[in-house]
């Protein structure tokens, strides 16, 4: 075949920028834990690369907690679908938290195909002075054994183990792109482009499909589910949005497919934003609910709209990304950049909003006063401590000193995959293969 | 004028990806190939829907400009486009009061069919016949839809997605069974009746993602070169459906025949599979696809890029049955 062998070639560009990166490192997915601790990103080689924050120290009252490796596992492999003759990348696509119940942490991460359930665990201590075995695990000739002893536990230099627990597979024929634990705790869904399943933690070989938007004729085929997610509060709600812009809130109680939706959310199209492209840069790539459950935020190609949950006919609020790519869409449709499916997130107190864009640029806007800013998340402008600056891109034909062109814009360097910490203004964002953790000033 | 070009363009750059979408790791992706679909749709509705007389007479022969007039112009309140008088090459034999390609070839009415595609409201008449022959390769579940699609293919010339890709067989509903039915295709067999053995209507190469999917596919493993393919022995058919292959279809039809060489270019090989449309197999359910694929496989027909070149599209369709 003549596709791509090796896609882990090193970019050409890493002689100019000293950030060459594989591809395999490239950042696919980013996700705060329930408690904000730890931190877990997925990437594009199928690792997961955990980081926890420092405790705090007495001694560096300035120096908040900061990020620091705390594991890394291998999640996911490529894998071969020989019955279809389809490579299956082992890319991960989402990783969600779920909460902790003891001293273990258990993450679900998932590729295009299968979900895994990891568990994450600390070793301190090891057990020493067995009877049958010697310190390096070879077994001692009973007969040489006179004394009998209890094993002690002695502490060891921490390890922190990953180990898959559950692994849910074949359940999918299309790509998976959202996987949601309920409120629960005891169930999930995955969603894939055509199809959402209800899972169980503790089963991996049954699913419940709750939604089935496949046609009887492909042919028929006008829309696709691009993402789903659980109510934060009621474990029976969830929402999903498709690539034609709408929002479908389904309840599990009404029956057990849940292909009619309880709430539909569409906003009718403005006739004069009328393009060729008018349909790809409706397709919401991201919905999240608020944490308080009473609003969902989505996100399409140049804007981010909030929806009350109790208004379905149009958004509350929309906010621009980057409007200033509207009359760019045939080139980025050429390079594909069209099709980028970019990220939002809520702040713990569902106040301010933030989602990425291109040259490294991701954008603010507090719900409160309006007000929105672009920041950038590059080597240069980030020395630990340095407090970003606003960049502004200029649209007219007068550029002011600070301002970046839009034909200037890198498209290569995309931020797709943010988060915000639960409680506390502390960002994750996830610049191709770098991670940059920006916290706020501390005075 | 530049709206023809531009579109035209798009059209280019929409069928490339979809090929392209063939080697990609990973598989094709459902996603972007129907958001690929109906750029390449909305694309197509207005490069055939944008009149442009002078166009015509100033082209070299095989430039992208497409003559006919569309038949969506040709329905009620839509603004006639131009009668085929209008254009600068001579009119084909008259088939019905439709379009009139200036195709060399002898099927003119052809043109008309792919052009169609997204609106064709239910017209009975003799230009099915050259429809039909596409439209079995396309796969007309249209029939079943009736002149549903006419609305579809309306005057803003954004045709909601499936409907885009129908092909209107022209066929009532009721003529399923009977080809020579008056007002139904005359000519050749009518699409709706092409195979009663299959419980599900063909798979279109248009509308039948998964079909084009693995002649694609086959197009793969034969080598990017474009050079003429031999047989190729295509691998199975992943699950994910391909609805841009509609679209490449219907493109590929619209364009004049001259232009086939510059598909065949954008293409490479897999060009023949763009063409070739698995008379059997028909679109199963994605758990019954890999059966249905694979039986449509054997028995497939490689053509060599150059004799490609000499069949006019309609001859090719119809070989590969």
């Amino acid at each position: 075949m003549e596709e791509d062998i090796d896609t882990r070639k090193i970019n050409n560009s890493f002689l100019r920028d000293h950030s060459y990166a594989t591809e395999a490192d490239i950042i696919s997915t980013v996700e705060f834990n329930h408690t904000g601790e730890l931190l877990a990103t997925g990437d594009k080689g199928g690792r997961v690369v955990i980081f926890q924050r420092e405790q705090e120290s007495k001694n560096q009252v300035h120096r908040r907690g900061e990020y620091n490796v705390y594991s890394t596992f291998q999640s996911h492999e490529p894998e071969f679908d020989y019955l279809k003759s389809l490579e299956i990348e082992e890319k991960i696509n989402k990783i969600r938290w779920l909460p902790q119940q003891n001293a273990a942490y258990f993450l679900l991460s998932t590729n295009d195909k299968t979900v895994k359930l990891w568990k994450v665990s600390e070793r301190d201590k090891r057990p020493e002075g067995y009877n049958l075995k010697d310190e390096e695990g070879r077994l001692r000739d009973p007969a040489t054994i006179t004394t009998l002893r209890v094993p002690v536990l002695r502490p060891m230099d921490l390890m922190v183990e990953a180990t898959p627990r559950r692994v849910f597979a074949n359940a999918h024929t299309y790509h998976i792109n959202s996987i949601s634990v309920n409120s629960d705790y005891e169930t999930y869904m995955s969603a894939d482009d055509l199809r959402i399943n209800l899972w169980n933690f503790e089963i991996t070989n049954q699913s419940f499909n709750i939604v089935d938007i496949k046609p009887a004729n492909m042919e028929e085929l006008t829309e696709v589910i691009t993402a789903a997610e659980f109510h934060p509060h009621h474990c029976n709600s969830f929402v999903y949005s498709s690539s034609k812009g709408t929002i479908r809130l389904c309840d599990m109680r009404a029956s057990a497919l849940c292909d009619r939706h309880s709430k539909f959310f569409e906003e009718p199209e403005d006739p004069s934003n009328r393009s060729f492209f008018s349909e790809i840069i409706s397709s919401i790539s991201d919905v999240k609910f608020s944490h308080s459950g009473r609003y969902i935020m989505t996100r399409d190609y140049l804007t981010v709209k909030v929806w009350d949950l109790n208004m379905e006919n149009r958004p509350i609020e929309t906010y621009q990304v980057h409007d200033y790519l509207r009359s760019k869409l045939c080139s980025l449709y050429e390079n594909d950049c069209i099709f980028d499916k970019f990220e939002c997130v809520w702040n713990g107190s569902d106040s301010v909003i933030m989602t990425g864009s291109y040259n490294n640029f991701f954008r603010m806007f507090d719900r409160n006063t309006k007000r929105d800013v672009t920041l950038e998340a590059s080597r240069e402008n980030s020395k630990p401590r340095a407090i970003l600056k606003p960049r502004k891109v200029c649209v007219g034909g007068k550029r002011r000193k600070d301002e970046i062109s839009v034909d200037s814009l890198d498209f290569s360097k995309k931020i797709l995959h943010t988060a915000w910490h639960p409680s506390e203004n502390i960002i994750a964002v996830a610049a191709t293969n770098n991670l940059y953790i920006f916290q706020d000033k501390v005075n | 004028m530049e709206f023809k070009l531009e579109a035209h363009r798009i059209v280019s750059i929409s069928l490339g990806k979809i090929y392209n979408s063939r080697v990609q790791r990973g598989g094709i992706k459902l996603h972007k190939n129907l958001l690929v679909s109906l750029v390449l749709r909305s694309a197509r509705q207005v490069y055939l829907s944008d009149p442009c007389p002078g166009l015509y007479l100033a082209g070299p022969a095989g430039s992208p400009a497409m003559p006919p007039p569309p038949p969506q112009q040709q329905q009620p309140g839509e603004p006639a486009a131009g009668p085929p008088a209008g254009w600068g090459e001579p009119p084909p034999p008259p088939p019905p009061a439709r379009a009139a390609w200036p195709e060399p070839e002898p099927q003119p009415e052809r043109p008309a069919a792919p052009v169609t595609g997204a609106g064709d409201a239910p017209r009975g008449g003799e230009v099915e016949a050259a429809e039909a022959a596409w439209r079995r390769v396309e796969g007309a579940r249209e029939a079943a839809e009736g002149g549903a699609a006419g609305p579809a293919g309306g005057s803003d010339g954004f045709p909601e997605g499936p409907r885009g890709t129908r092909r209107q067989c022209g066929c009532p509903p009721g003529a399923e069974d009977r080809p020579g039915a008056p007002g139904a295709c005359p000519r050749l067999a009518c699409c709706c009746a092409p195979r009663p053995a299959e419980d599900e209507p063909p798979a279109p190469p248009a509308v039948g993602p998964r079909k084009r999917g693995a002649a694609g596919v086959g197009g793969g493993p034969a080598g990017g070169p474009a050079s003429g393919s031999s047989p190729l022995k295509k691998p199975r058919r992943n699950s994910e459906e391909q609805p841009g292959g509609a679209a490449a279809a219907a493109a590929e039809e619209e364009m004049e025949t001259g232009n086939v060489a510059n598909l065949i270019s954008i293409f490479g090989s897999s060009f023949s599979g763009l063409l070739r449309k698995s008379p059997g197999g028909g679109r199963e359910e994605a758990e019954g696809e890999e059966s249905g694929a694979e039986a449509a496989e054997p028995g497939q027909i490689c053509c060599d890029k150059p004799v490609l070149r000499d069949m006019n599209p309609w001859s090719t369709a119809i070989v590969a049955f």
